[in-house]
């Protein structure tokens, strides 16, 4: 080992795995590339990245608050904001922890609206998020203009040979009044094999009433019913599916039993073709 | 570290990666791993299962799959014709008392796999050993079905014969491979739900030999036996499992709802018991 490209291809690996096995993942690459020197070149980029896709939850240090990592809050390299409490901290991407909190200084030229936007969207979804994710979090962003709602919900067990994920992410323009939102579900299970679900669907849609002025509460409720109806609408989705597949899609590769409903009768089937070749191997 | 320790780790690595990358991108994760290790390309192959891929023998007009265990070089051999394509002039082929029972078994294999699988391909590969014999069982199913969902089923049956006499030792090393897709279209939005994967399960048995077609009834049985436990297994772990820790991550009903629901079921019962008493 090798090449700085071969390297930069088995970091890459990175990126595609499986919710909770980050770690696992990097262990792996770091026992192929065999040489951490040059590892270390390459890995802290593609751990961010991959940080930032995973929607990691994090403490914010010394203000009892947490907030999803990701790109729509990164204000420059390794340092994130918490919107909630105004804080910007210093995010270590290898090792996961945040640290050195500072008082953020907007710089935006925004009239306040979309601040009182942003903190009345938040405050529904985590209502929302509270409803309907047993282990969920949202965090809601002022994003080049956009408000971005980002909600993940994991759950990992690995000693059951299970982790899965649900990641969403919503940008709503309060300008144009539009709604786009993707949401990205994937399950591994890995008891003796390797099984993995992996689903996205993508939303467009005009929020009702906007962009004419409204008060900002009113506004966040009708942003957060609309994505509730879609992340609603879409698990029904998943689960008509899965109903399509089970009893479809699997049924028409391989019966259970043949036609007749018992096994094969192997003697019959030997004797008879090994008997034919038999025969013609003593002609 | 010497290199064989090097290399070991480095398939040990590799192989944990295969198990966790997506099951979907299989050939793609692999030539990945081939690009970074390419001195370790023949471990690789030969230990990473990979979707089986449909030839031609154009002799006998049939289709035949292609794996690792059939291929020479650049060329695969057909279990119909015995010939390499590619053809080469001293690829590998069984002695002729096997390729006799491998042509026996392809006809077998071939039986089993329109009544289970009413369709697709099906290969057998033999091979001689120091004093006994190895081959593989593969089946491949493809439902290109319908725009809703489409499909497929690789099965890989590796299989180590050791014959003592009138008694022989069977151990099957068995991998599923399946992809299935299901899409939805709710008006412009499309659904897609990818559930992919594979499975593999062992098995090991002693059984008497005594007659010419003994190891292809032996065999026989052992394949269909773990295909069906495969099969069902498959259905719990990929449609059961994975659809529970999908409806785990999200609650479809408000659980609040639930909770207060808790909540007074609990004062009823308070109350009903109070009033009991």
């Amino acid at each position: 080992m090798s090449s700085k490209e071969q390297i930069s291809k088995a970091v890459s690996l990175l990126l595609s795995s499986p919710p909770g096995e980050v770690d696992d993942v990097f262990n792996d690459i770091r026992g192929i590339v065999n040489d951490d020197d040059a590892l270390q070149e390459q890995i802290e980029p593609v751990l961010a990245e991959s940080n930032m896709q995973q929607f990691l939850v994090v403490d914010v240090p010394d203000r009892e608050s947490k907030v999803l990592i990701t790109p729509y809050n990164q204000i420059e390299e390794g340092r994130y904001l918490d919107p909630n409490t105004q804080a910007v901290f210093a995010f270590d991407h290898l090792r996961r922890v945040a640290s050195d909190p500072q008082d953020h200084e907007d710089s935006s030229e925004d009239d306040g609206s979309k601040k009182a936007l942003r903190a009345a969207l938040q405050q529904e979804l985590n209502t929302y998020v509270e409803a309907h994710y047993p282990e969920g979090a949202a965090s809601v962003f002022v994003h080049e203009g956009s408000l971005v709602s980002c909600i993940v919900s994991n759950k990992f067990s690995p000693n059951n040979y299970w982790n899965g994920s649900w990641r969403a992410v919503w940008s709503f323009n309060a300008e144009t009044g539009q709604l786009n939102g993707s949401i990205k579900v994937k399950v591994h299970y890995f008891e003796d094999g390797n099984v993995q679900l992996d689903t996205q669907s993508d939303f467009a849609t005009d929020v009702p009433g906007s962009p004419q002025p409204a008060d900002s509460k009113s506004m966040a409720r009708k942003v957060a019913k609309l994505i509730k109806g879609y992340e609603a609408e879409f698990q029904q989705g998943v689960n008509d599916g899965y109903r399509q597949l089970s009893e479809k899609t699997f049924k028409g590769l391989r019966r259970t039993l043949p036609v007749t409903r018992s096994k094969i009768d192997w003697e019959k089937i030997a004797n008879y073709k090994l008997g034919g070749e038999l025969a013609n191997a003593e002609n | 570290m010497t290199e064989y320790e090097e290399n070991e780790q480095q398939m040990d690595c590799a192989l944990d990666l295969m198990r966790r990358l997506p099951p979907q991108n299989v050939e793609e994760n692999l030539v990945t791993l081939l690009e970074i290790m390419p001195e370790l390309t023949e471990d690789l192959l030969s230990a990473v299962d990979q979707p089986l891929k449909l030839r031609q023998d154009a002799k006998e007009g049939k289709e035949y799959l292609a794996c690792d265990y059939n291929r020479d070089g650049d060329s695969y051999r057909s279990p119909w014709s015995n010939e390499y394509d590619p053809p080469l002039v001293d690829g590998n082929v069984p002695s002729d008392r096997l390729r006799k029972l491998e042509v026996a078994a392809n006809e077998a294999f071939s039986t089993y796999k329109e009544l289970y699988y009413e369709g697709g391909v099906s290969s057998v590969y033999l091979w001689d050993m120091d004093d006994s014999f190895a081959g593989v069982v593969l089946i491949k199913k493809v439902n290109d079905g319908t725009v809703r969902s489409k499909g497929s089923w690789d099965s890989i049956h590796v299989i180590e014969v050791l014959e003592k006499g009138r008694q022989a030792h069977y151990k099957l090393t068995s991998t599923v491979m399946l992809y299935t897709v299901a899409s939805a279209a709710k008006g412009d939005r499309l659904n897609e739900i990818n559930l992919s994967g594979s499975l593999t399960r062992q098995d090991e048995r002693e059984l008497p030999v005594d007659d010419s077609n003994a190891h292809i009834v032996n065999i026989g049985r052992m394949v269909e036996d773990i295909e069906f436990k495969m099969r069902n297994a498959l259905q719990e772990v990929y449609f059961g499992k994975t659809h529970d820790i999908v409806n785990s991550l999200r609650s479809a009903t408000d659980l609040n709802e639930a909770k207060n629901r808790e909540r007074l079921q609990r004062d009823l019962f308070g109350q009903l018991k109070n009033r009991s008493e």
